[in-house]
C-alpha cells in the first residue's frame, strides 16, 4: 500500500508540467480550441519527440514500455494544463486497441508512427440514437452496419461525437457484422479517413476542448484485412481501451481539479472584501474543503483503477467507481469555485475557470457517465457471495425476550425504570 | 502506487481475520440494537481480553511496552478487519488514546501503573473533556483542579461522556491555572472512577448509545496521577485528537455484502429489491463510497509511513469524509425502508433485524470527537491556510454584537 510515485515518474510529472505550463498558457489554450483542427500541430511534434506517445508502446514499437499508472501521471499533466490534443484518441483509443488486437501487419505498419506522431487517429463508436438513449458505452449501441461485398465490407450510417475525426488519417470504425443487438457481432475496421464516401461535420460544443464530429459513412469501402481482432468479436478489445480511457479521463480531471483548487484557495486568501479576506468566511472554507476531499478522493479512486489495469486484473468494478466519482467530484469542485470567484470566475476575458469547468462537462460524460457506471457498479456487486458468518455459538442477540440488563448499576436502574 | 499488500501483510490480515471469525457468535451484528444487551457487554469484556493476548488492541504500541510495534500499515490491517466485522472493544479509548499518550508524556511510573491493565483490556477509560460550556470549545474548560498537598482538588462537571460500561479511569481535562488566552491552563488527570465524590448520571441518546453526566465534587487526585506537564494539558488534548482521527481504516464490505444479500432475497411489488432500478443506484452509490472510504483510511495509513519524507499530514480527510457519508447512506436505507424503518429490534414485523431506524438516528450524531464544522475549520485553517480570526478578538466581537 504505497501512494507515492516512483522517481522516474517524478521525472516524468516535472518535465510535463515544465513543458506545458510554457507552451500551453491559457492564451494558447483558448486559441487552440478556437482553430477549426482544435490542436497545434507544433506542440503535437513536440510532444511526440518527448516520447509522449510512446509511453505504454513496447520497445519493438518505438515506446518505452510503461505502465498505465505513468500515463495516468502524464493525464494528470494534461488535465492541470488543459492541454488540448488527439492524444486520447490516437494513442489511448486506437493505438492501444491496434496493440492488444491487430495483426502483425496492422501494428507494424501504425504503431511506430503513432509512436512518432505522424499519423492521427479516432474512434468512431458512439451512435446519435445511441448517445441519446444513454447506451454510448454498451454494444447495444452499435447500430452501424458493416455488410460483406466480395473482399470488402460496406459501411453505411452514422457516428455522432466522434472526437478528431476531422484531422483524423485513419479512423478506428466499430460496427455490426452480424444480426444482433449484443457483443457478438461488432468488429472493428481500420479505415482511412480520407476513404470515399467519409463526410466529417463540426460539431458545434461548448468545451471546444476536444473537437467533436458527425462523420457519415456512405457506402464507404474498406477490406476485410482492414478489420482489427477477429471478425464478430471487436467488442472485448475495443472495451479495454474505453476502460483505459475512462481512467484517463479520470487523471486529466484529478489534474484539472488540483488547478482549480489552487486557484480558488489563492483567491480566497487574496481577495478582500468588507476589509478581510473572503476566504475567512466559513461558507467560503466549507466550498475549500469540500473540493480538496472530492480531487484527493479522486486521486484515490483514479489511481487504484489505473494499478488495477497495469497488473492486468479485473478492473471493471474499479474503473466504474473511478469514473463515476470522478466525474461528480469535478462537477462539484467546479462548481464550488465558481461560488468563491463569482462574477470573476464566470467572465471569459477574466480567467480559466470557464474553461475548466466546460472542459470538466466533456470528461464527465465521454466514455461514460456516472449514469452508465453505476449501473455497471450495480452489476458487479449483485453477485457479491454469500457474507461469511462467524461461527462462535450464537447469542441470541436478536432475541429482545433473552435481553439482560447493563451490568453498571446506573443503566441498570436506568433501563429497569424505562421499561 | 500500489495498492496490493505484502504477504506477510496477508499473512496478518488472515490471522486477525480468523480470529475474529472464531470468536464471534454467529448472529454478531453491531448493528443490533443492543442497548441494554448485557449479554453483548459481556461477550465483549471478554473477547477484549483475548484480543488484548494477541496484541491487537495494542498493536501499534512499541514493543518495549508490551505492543506488538506494528507498522502504521500492519495497525491498518487489524483496524480494517475490526471494522470489517463491526468489531468495537468497550474501553476502546484507552488503546487508542489514553495509552498511547501516557506511553508519550507519563513517567515511567506511570507507563507501569496505569498502561498494563488497559493493554490487556481490563481498564476501561472514559475520556473526559466536554463540559456544558465547552463542547467544540475544549480550551474554555471549566473544571477546577486546585493543588493541595501532594495531590489536586478536582471540582466541576462532565457531560456528553460516552460509555456504558463502569469506568476504571475518568481521563479527565481540567484547569490548573487561569490563563488568556485560556487553552494554556489546562491539565490531564488519571481519576480513578470510583474515587470518592464522583458520580454519574445517565444520559441516554440517540441510537442507543449510552453517554453520561459526571460530577466530581471535591475529589481528591494524588499528584502522580497527572500526565505530562501541568498547564500543558490542551497540547497533549490534541494530541489525543490526532490518534482519534486517523485510527480508523473503514471496510463496510461485509455489511456491504449483508445488505446486498437481503436485497437479493427481500421482494418488493413482487420483485427481488436487487432488481428495482432505484435500489440498485442506492447499492451503486454505497459501494462506491465504501471504496472511497477504504482508500481514505489506507491514504492515511500510508501517510503515516511517510511522515519522515513528507513531514506531517496537513490535513486529514478520513473523518470529516465519513461523517458527511454516514447519515447520507443511513438515509438512503432509510427511504428504501419507509415506514418500516421505525420499528426496532423487538418489534413484529421488524426488517432487517430492525437495524435501519438504529443506523439512522446513529447518524444524526455526528458531533462526536469533532464536529464537521470543527473538523472543516480545522482543514481550512491548517490544511489549505485559510485566514481566521485570532481569539483574542473574540471577547470585543462579542460586545460588539450585544451593543448592536
Amino acid at each position: 500500500m504505497d501512494f507515492s510515485l516512483t522517481e522516474e515518474q517524478e521525472m516524468l510529472k516535472t518535465a510535463a508540467r515544465d513543458l506545458l505550463e510554457k507552451e500551453c498558457t491559457e492564451t494558447v489554450v483558448r486559441e487552440t480550441i478556437g482553430r477549426a483542427e482544435g490542436y497545434s500541430p507544433e506542440t503535437w511534434r513536440q510532444i511526440a519527440d518527448l516520447g509522449w506517445m510512446g509511453l505504454i508502446f513496447p520497445e519493438e514499437y518505438g515506446g518505452i514500455g510503461g505502465s498505465m499508472i505513468d500515463l495516468a501521471v502524464l493525464y494528470e499533466e494534461i488535465g492541470r494544463a488543459m492541454y488540448v490534443s488527439p492524444h486520447l484518441s490516437t494513442v489511448v483509443l486506437c493505438g492501444n486497441t491496434i496493440l492488444n488486437a491487430g495483426a502483425r501487419e496492422q501494428k507494424d505498419a501504425l504503431l511506430p508512427q503513432i509512436v512518432n506522431g505522424e499519423v492521427i487517429m479516432a474512434l468512431a463508436l458512439t451512435e446519435p440514437e445511441s448517445a441519446w438513449d444513454g447506451k454510448a458505452w454498451t454494444p447495444e449501441g452499435v447500430i452501424v452496419k458493416a455488410t460483406p461485398d466480395g473482399d470488402d465490407y460496406v459501411i453505411n450510417g452514422i457516428k455522432l461525437f466522434v472526437h478528431d475525426a476531422h484531422v483524423a488519417d485513419q479512423m478506428l470504425v466499430a460496427a455490426r457484422t452480424k444480426e444482433g443487438t449484443g457483443e457478438d457481432g461488432i468488429s472493428l475496421f481500420l479505415v482511412d479517413a480520407r476513404s470515399p464516401g467519409i463526410t466529417c461535420n463540426l460539431l458545434k460544443t461548448m468545451s471546444g476542448n476536444h473537437k467533436q464530429c458527425e462523420v457519415v459513412f456512405d457506402k464507404v469501402k474498406v477490406p476485410a484485412k482492414n478489420i482489427v481482432g477477429e471478425l464478430h468479436k471487436g467488442w472485448a478489445p475495443l472495451s479495454k481501451s474505453i476502460q483505459l480511457g475512462a481512467v484517463m479521463l479520470c487523471a486529466e480531471m484529478v489534474g484539472a481539479g488540483q488547478k482549480v483548487l489552487e486557484m480558488t484557495t489563492d483567491y480566497a486568501k487574496t481577495r478582500i472584501q468588507f476589509e478581510m479576506p473572503i476566504g475567512i468566511h466559513q461558507h467560503v472554507q466549507a466550498h475549500c474543503v469540500q473540493m480538496v476531499a472530492d480531487i484527493d478522493s479522486s486521486r484515490w479512486v483514479t489511481y487504484l483503477a489505473a494499478w488495477k489495469l497495469a497488473e492486468g486484473m479485473d478492473a471493471d468494478l474499479d474503473v466504474a467507481v473511478a469514473k463515476a466519482w470522478t466525474s461528480e467530484a469535478n462537477e462539484s469542485a467546479c462548481w464550488r469555485s465558481h461560488q468563491v470567484f463569482a462574477g470573476v470566475g464566470s467572465t471569459e476575458a477574466l480567467g480559466v475557470l470557464p474553461l475548466y469547468t466546460r472542459f470538466g462537462n466533456l470528461d464527465q460524460f465521454y466514455l461514460g457517465d456516472p449514469e452508465h457506471y453505476l449501473k455497471v457498479v450495480a452489476r458487479e456487486i449483485e453477485n457479491v457471495p454469500t457474507p461469511e458468518k462467524p461461527r462462535g455459538k450464537p447469542l441470541g442477540l436478536w432475541d429482545a425476550s433473552q435481553a439482560g440488563l447493563p451490568s453498571w448499576d446506573i443503566w441498570r436502574e436506568y433501563y429497569e425504570k424505562a421499561g | 502506487m500500489e495498492f496490493g499488500f505484502t504477504e506477510e501483510n496477508e499473512k496478518l490480515r488472515k490471522e486477525v481475520h480468523d480470529f475474529f471469525i472464531n470468536e464471534l457468535p454467529e448472529d454478531y451484528d453491531s448493528q443490533s440494537g443492543a442497548r441494554s444487551d448485557r449479554k453483548q457487554e459481556d461477550f465483549q469484556a471478554e473477547l477484549v481480553k483475548k484480543a488484548a493476548q494477541k496484541g491487537y488492541t495494542s498493536a501499534g504500541w512499541p514493543k518495549k511496552y508490551g505492543g506488538l510495534g506494528f507498522t502504521p500499515i500492519e495497525q491498518g490491517i487489524v483496524s480494517e478487519q475490526m471494522s470489517y466485522w463491526g468489531v468495537a472493544w468497550p474501553g476502546a479509548l484507552g488503546f487508542s488514546l489514553v495509552a498511547p499518550v501516557i506511553l508519550t508524556a507519563g513517567t515511567d511510573a506511570q507507563k507501569e501503573k496505569f498502561v498494563p491493565p488497559i493493554a490487556r483490556g481490563e481498564a476501561i477509560c472514559f475520556e473526559c473533556f466536554t463540559e456544558p460550556n465547552a463542547g467544540s470549545d475544549e480550551a474554555s474548560v471549566q473544571m477546577r483542579a486546585v493543588e493541595n498537598g501532594d495531590s489536586y482538588i478536582l471540582n466541576g462537571q462532565k457531560t456528553f461522556i460516552s460509555g456504558g460500561q463502569k469506568p476504571d479511569w475518568l481521563y479527565t481535562l481540567a484547569r490548573t491555572t487561569d490563563t488568556i488566552p485560556p487553552h494554556r491552563g489546562l491539565s490531564i488527570f488519571m481519576v480513578p472512577g470510583d474515587a470518592e465524590g464522583v458520580s454519574y448520571r445517565p444520559l441516554p441518546t440517540m441510537g442507543g448509545s449510552r453517554q453520561n453526566e459526571i460530577f466530581y465534587d471535591n475529589v481528591r487526585v494524588p499528584k502522580e496521577n497527572l500526565i505530562g506537564e501541568k498547564d500543558r494539558g490542551f497540547y497533549l488534548a490534541m494530541t489525543t485528537f490526532e490518534f482519534e482521527r486517523s485510527a480508523v481504516s473503514p471496510d463496510a464490505r461485509l455489511g456491504m455484502q449483508r445488505l446486498v444479500e437481503f436485497c437479493r432475497t427481500e421482494k418488493k411489488n413482487g420483485k427481488p429489491l436487487i432488481e428495482d432500478p432505484d435500489v440498485r443506484t442506492m447499492l451503486a452509490r454505497m459501494a462506491m463510497h465504501q471504496q472511497v472510504m477504504w482508500l481514505a483510511g489506507w491514504y492515511a495509513a500510508w501517510r503515516r509511513t511517510a511522515r519522515e519524507k513528507y513531514g506531517p499530514q496537513p490535513y486529514n480527510l478520513t473523518m470529516f469524509m465519513r461523517k458527511q457519508w454516514a447519515p447520507e447512506s443511513a438515509n438512503m436505507l432509510m427511504n428504501t425502508f419507509g415506514m418500516y424503518g421505525q420499528l426496532e429490534p423487538e418489534s413484529r414485523y421488524a426488517r432487517y433485524n430492525g437495524s435501519v431506524g438504529m443506523r439512522w438516528e446513529s447518524s444524526r450524531m455526528i458531533h462526536a470527537a469533532g464536529t464537521p464544522e470543527i473538523l472543516q475549520v480545522v482543514i481550512a485553517n491548517r490544511g489549505l491556510g485559510l485566514p481566521r480570526v485570532p481569539r483574542k478578538f473574540n471577547a470585543m466581537i462579542n460586545e460588539a454584537l450585544s451593543e448592536e
